[in-house]
């Protein structure tokens, strides 16, 4: 009890000593400082950015929403080519950090008898600067604080060796083990002050209502890990080089390779092995498929015979003209039908490619932990392809809805012969467009964002193991390596 | 020449700097390969997507045999287009890999069609592409700062330093030691860069002002680094502090000032007409069902006088008046379209701007320039979308105004897509300003190298 107890003073005595060395050198202070402003300069720009882009897109869904309900009377076929307009929320996390949300469009257009591509995306619409990154708190802890703590914490053990007071130390009975955890103590309090700011902002975030608490637990847990991943590979590395400079520059070519090279090299070499097809050559196809299934503007296709046929004898009758539902507002629905099955069956199948690439680039987590913790890190803020995709799928869902329930409105408010007369004005009440619910956007469920996130979770988790069992089995060799 | 070959020597014998330039080779040599490999993917793709949209349009010919107007034909047949890559596009890959380089357009309004985006997997593009550029910009100073951060405090650790400035030509042995680490870090770059722009050149002229761009900046881009690392080597530091200096330097001027830029540029420019003239767009072409049809016919008359005998819409639905109406709408939004644009203009020029500061952000919009993959490459294909959408209106625009009938032999008839030619626009001024901030640092280097011995010999 006691020998632990003395071994723990031991541990913090070594803590403090290379706490007040780190704070004396005025460069770790200024670089401490100097990160602590990007990331509160980065969550508050990041902050401001999502709320006003929120604040934009809930605007202008209020628009679509107001001018589709304005609409005059009109024939609902009109208001299926009319259509609406969909604009993606932003995740609130989306601050901390927003991942693919400038890359993607944010605005859908939806309409009968197609599925558009959201357009509008931020990439698009600015300079090749969104290219070097965008400041945000996540990219500040991603990129810039381990560069921070490997210049400042490089030398924790090689100074020792070096200047020989290491072996000081240890004539003097302090365990090597000791020694690097009292090191390991240390710099893992410099990366706690560095992640604090985040830390408070995303527990500020939490218990202002903007983001579930789970969420921020998994964000603020991911960051933690990564910093002190690099806590645990600085030190290693500094445990096992000779001199000082020599861990210098062995971390920061990990670092490069780690968070510049592979982040880049990964996602490129997955776009090969799984290559996308054009919008064009799927639109070709789509087309000639579409056209297969026949034409369901014209009660007399030849393609749309049998169900005609069958919908005859359902309500026994002869002609479609003796129907009690207008036919060419049922065979509206059942082209759309049929054509939303075509295209939502060419959404998926590229999806599905897109998530095989994602699967290759995860694969690569136990190369550069960088990639398990971005795909954490955009997970749990919502602004991953997975969300996207969710979004995509809902605004499709609640566009077959709405194109069914406007010809639902042909089929049971026209009638067939009035339908069939070029020559008329067929126009229902605008009341029917008000009716039509307003688009919600839901996010995906904690358990599901949560289990989407574990296998990063995981591979972080390993690495840390991995790396503090090395740490521990070195320092426990280091005191030979020294006498 | 025996003390170039002997420093040489030197270098070779020092495992880590021989393993730092190998490993730059390497990568510059991969990224120019998978430059050429994703251009030639999209070469590929463009001469694929030729043949399946000939069969759409036959299969459309034999469809409508014999129209009584060209409005089905019309309504239907859509025309490819293409933005083929440059023969520098390898060299920096830009926005190709989220914006459409083919596109389907037809003759119903353009700006509901302009910009419809492309497939592509916006996790991968988030990072960026792994490509020439992102070699020189962000890969090649960290190279550059390892050979060069202990020039000066690697010698006096050593012991030596005293005893090199007390020769007679110390400043001049500095001068050497950087050429001959700036030369191999320059070779390193430009043989990939070049035999990349040899093989995949196609014009003499062309080639050869492609070298000379590439060439210039990577010797300006390099120099900048170079100087720097003099700079501070001049201090007097230890190679610990060079080293954290170089590297927060390189930090700043390439991840943290070009994104807090960004920061800056957007909320500076704000740009969101793009949605609101797709929505004011949209209201114009579908409210002109409610507007009484001579209204619409005499706003298209005045933008398209040729037609004003033929404006007279009978009753019932008319071909000419439909497609009157989605042009009305494109028009209806044209002051917005030009304020769209000219704020995506103007984000561009600030950010050229920018690059006379930072000069990663300078050499990054000169290559994308050279490579023609940036955004006003991306606004030229628009523009010349537009102009071939003003063709496809005009080859109808008779047949259905003159109500003649559209066959199948007026298929073959139809405006082919004709691509602009690829002429590099060398933005020579963005190319000075990369190299007078180049040439300052450089030269502030060496006079700090210089300095050195003076005070050496004291």
């Amino acid at each position: 009890m006691s020998a632990a107890r003395s071994a723990f003073s031991c541990i913090t005595r070594i803590a403090r000593e290379e706490w007040r060395a780190l704070f004396r050198d005025r460069a770790a202070v200024a670089g401490l400082l100097l990160l602590t402003v990007l990331m509160l300069v980065a969550a508050m720009t990041a902050h401001e950015h999502q709320r006003n882009a929120d604040a934009e897109r809930t605007r202008y869904q209020v628009q679509a929403n107001h001018e589709f309900e304005a609409q005059p009377d009109r024939h609902p076929h009109r208001m299926v080519h009319y259509g609406h307009f969909l604009f993606r929320p932003l995740n609130p996390l989306a601050a901390f950090d927003p991942g693919i949300d400038g890359f993607t469009g944010n605005t859908l257009f939806l309409e009968g008898h197609r599925q558009n591509s959201a357009n509008f995306g931020d990439v698009r619409q600015t300079s090749l600067l969104l290219r070097f990154g965008q400041l945000t708190p996540a990219f500040v802890l991603q990129v810039l604080a381990p560069l921070l703590l490997v210049f400042f914490g490089h030398a924790a053990v090689a100074r020792e060796r070096e200047s020989g007071t290491l072996r000081v130390l240890l004539a003097q009975g302090v365990r090597s083990r000791e020694v690097v955890l009292g090191k390991l103590l240390a710099l893992a309090g410099f990366a706690g002050l560095a992640l604090l700011p985040a830390l408070a902002a995303l527990a500020w975030f939490a218990a202002a209502g903007h983001a579930p608490w789970p969420l921020a637990t998994v964000l603020a847990a991911g960051y933690a890990a990564w910093l002190l991943l690099w806590v645990l590979g600085v030190v290693l590395v500094s445990m096992c080089v000779a001199r000082g400079r020599d861990a210098l520059l062995v971390l920061l070519a990990a670092w490069a390779v780690i968070v510049i090279l592979l982040p880049r090299w990964v996602p490129d070499m997955a776009n090969t092995a799984v290559a996308l097809p054009t919008r064009f050559e799927d639109a070709i196809h789509v087309q000639r498929e579409y056209l297969a299934l026949g034409d369901s503007h014209d009660p007399n296709d030849p393609k749309f015979a049998a169900f005609r046929d069958r919908l005859l004898k359902q309500y026994g009758v002869a002609r479609v003209e003796d129907l009690p539902v207008n036919f060419k507002g049922v065979v509206g629905m059942e082209g759309e039908r049929k054509s939303s099955d075509l295209f939502n069956r060419y959404a998926a199948a590229a999806f599905d490619r897109q998530e095989r690439q994602a699967e290759i680039i995860d694969a690569f987590g136990w190369a550069s932990p960088a990639l398990a913790l971005r795909r954490l890190s955009m997970t749990a803020a919502g602004t991953d392809l997975a969300s996207y995709r969710s979004f995509l799928e809902q605004g499709e869902r609640y566009r077959y809805a709405l194109i069914q329930g406007l010809n639902r409105l042909q089929a049971e408010k026209l009638a067939y012969a009035d339908d069939i007369d070029r020559s008329k004005e067929n126009r229902v009440s605008r009341e029917h467009w008000q009716g039509f619910p307003a688009f919600r956007y839901e996010p995906a469920p904690l358990a599901d964002t949560l289990r989407r996130a574990a296998p990063a979770g995981a591979t972080l988790a390993l690495w840390l193991t991995a790396l503090g069992a090395l740490a521990w089995l070195l320092a426990g060799r280091l005191g030979r390596a020294v006498r | 020449m025996s003390r170039l070959t002997f420093e040489l020597r030197l270098i070779v014998r020092s495992r880590l700097s021989i393993a730092a330039l190998l490993l730059l080779l390497l990568l510059s040599t991969l990224a120019v390969w998978s430059g050429m490999q994703e251009v030639e993917r999209q070469r590929q793709t463009i001469a694929r997507l030729a043949p399946l949209h000939e069969q759409d349009v036959a299969a459309l010919a034999a469809r409508y045999p014999a129209s009584k107007d060209a409005g089905n034909p019309a309504y239907y047949t859509f025309y490819n287009t293409w933005d083929a890559p440059s023969d520098a596009a390898f060299l920096a890959l830009g926005l190709r890999d989220v914006a459409p380089y083919v596109l389907r357009i037809r003759a119903l309004g353009l700006q509901a069609q302009l910009y419809e985006g492309e497939t592509f997997n916006p996790e991968i593009a988030l990072p960026g592409r792994f490509d020439f550029a992102f070699v020189l910009i962000y890969l090649a100073p960290l190279i550059a700062i390892a050979l060069l951060h202990d020039l000066v405090s690697g010698e006096r650790q050593a012991g030596r330093l005293r005893l090199l400035l007390a020769m007679p030509d110390a400043a001049r042995l500095w001068r050497r030691r950087v050429a001959l680490r700036y030369a191999l870090l320059f070779a390193c770059l430009a043989v990939p860069a070049c035999a990349g722009a040899v093989l995949s050149g196609t014009g003499v002229v062309a080639l050869v002002i492609v070298l000379a761009v590439v060439l210039i900046l990577i010797a300006a881009y390099l120099a900048f680094w170079t100087g720097l690392s003099m700079v501070v080597s001049a201090r007097g530091w230890r190679s610990v502090t060079n080293a954290t200096t170089l590297m927060g330097t390189w930090a700043v001027l390439t991840l943290v000032l070009p994104a807090l830029a960004n920061v800056a540029l957007v909320r500076a420019i704000p740009v969101h007409q793009g949605v609101d003239l797709m929505l004011a767009q949209r209201q114009t072409v579908h409210g002109a069902w409610e507007v009484p049809r001579d209204e619409t016919m005499r706003k298209f008359v005045a933008s398209h006088p040729e037609w004003r005998d033929k404006a007279h819409v009978p009753p019932g639905f008319h071909w000419k008046w439909y497609f009157a109406f989605h042009q009305v709408g494109d028009e209806s939004v044209a002051g917005q379209v030009r304020d769209y644009r000219e704020g995506l203009l103007a984000r561009q020029a600030w950010t050229g701007r920018l690059g006379w500061l930072l000069p990663g952000v300078g050499a990054q919009a000169v290559l994308h320039r050279l490579a023609d993959t940036d955004l006003p490459a991306q606004l030229a294909y628009q523009d010349e979308i537009a102009a071939f959408h003003r063709r496809i209106r005009a080859f109808y625009y008779p047949y259905l105004f003159n109500e003649r009938p559209f066959g199948t032999e007026d298929f073959g008839k139809r405006p082919a897509f004709a691509p602009r030619a690829a002429d590099p626009l060398v933005p020579w001024g963005d190319v000075f300003a990369v190299f007078v901030l180049a040439g300052v640092v450089l030269g502030a280097g060496l006079v700090g190298l210089r300095r050195l011995r003076v005070e050496g010999a004291d």
